[in-house]
């Protein structure tokens, strides 16, 4: 089974390579890249995290789900550790008789992606400062980082 | 005191920063659901607020907050997610 997470730059040639094949007339795919801006505040880097083996799990399912509705070759990759800005983080393809299928099977696994992985980003802005997306509010964050000295003698 | 189990809690992100590491063994109550594993964690942790939306994995599976746990289960507490 491929490998769906990885701590290595992805390339997407060898994403589209997993996806060809000759009775398959459209072949479409999708990097997400660090764009350099963030709500108004620049990006140097986003780092993910990822619960390793659901992740590759959740991701084999979406990957199913896709070939299950639009009948072609399906691959999927997302980074795990620091992507910096305009590198991609993650790549979907896929691989079907016709281009309609190609592109909604494109859509179908990268916003499955980000809806179901359990994968998270940490970004990283150029004034030194970072911060996870992850549904805890800013403020209780705020407090968390400025203890996090004390916190982590707490094992 | 009624029956205890040990259960290992997998942290993730702002969780896992501010317990310091990512994951906690706890002893709770025999019959403690996956949800109510919060309660035993770290003041660090449990200062953040747990959001409304966050799932539940019980070794490995996904599940519900009301699952009941069962001695050496590991639960993974998955924030709302941001991968992408």
């Amino acid at each position: 089974m491929a490998e769906h997470l990885t701590d290595s730059p992805l390339a997407a040639e060898a994403v589209l390579a997993g996806v060809g094949d000759p009775e398959h007339g459209g072949t479409a795919c999708f990097l997400g890249t660090t764009r350099r801006e963030s709500e108004s505040r620049e990006v140097v880097a986003i780092e993910y995290e990822a619960h390793r083996a659901m992740a590759e799990e959740e991701i084999v399912r979406i990957v199913s789900e896709a070939g299950d509705r639009f009948g072609g070759t399906m691959a999927a990759i997302h980074r795990v550790g620091r992507v910096e800005v305009g590198e991609p983080s993650v790549i979907v393809a896929a691989s079907t008789p016709h281009r309609p299928e190609a592109f909604a099977a494109c859509r179908f696994l990268i916003d499955g992606i980000k809806a179901r992985a359990p994968i998270w980003k940490r970004i990283h802005y150029v004034d030194g400062n970072a911060e996870w997306i992850d549904g805890i509010s800013e403020s209780a964050r705020g407090t968390a980082h400025i203890n996090h000295g004390q916190s982590a003698a707490w094992g | 005191m009624g029956t205890q189990i040990r259960v290992t809690v997998r942290l993730f992100a702002s969780l896992r920063d501010a317990a310091g590491m990512d994951r906690v063994e706890l002893r709770v109550p025999a019959g403690t659901p996956a949800g109510a594993v919060w309660g035993h964690l770290p003041d660090a942790v449990v200062d953040l607020g747990l959001p409304t939306t966050t799932r539940y994995a019980v070794n490995q599976e996904w599940t519900v907050p009301g699952a009941t746990l069962r001695d050496g289960d590991e639960v993974a507490l998955i924030l709302p997610v941001s991968g992408g």
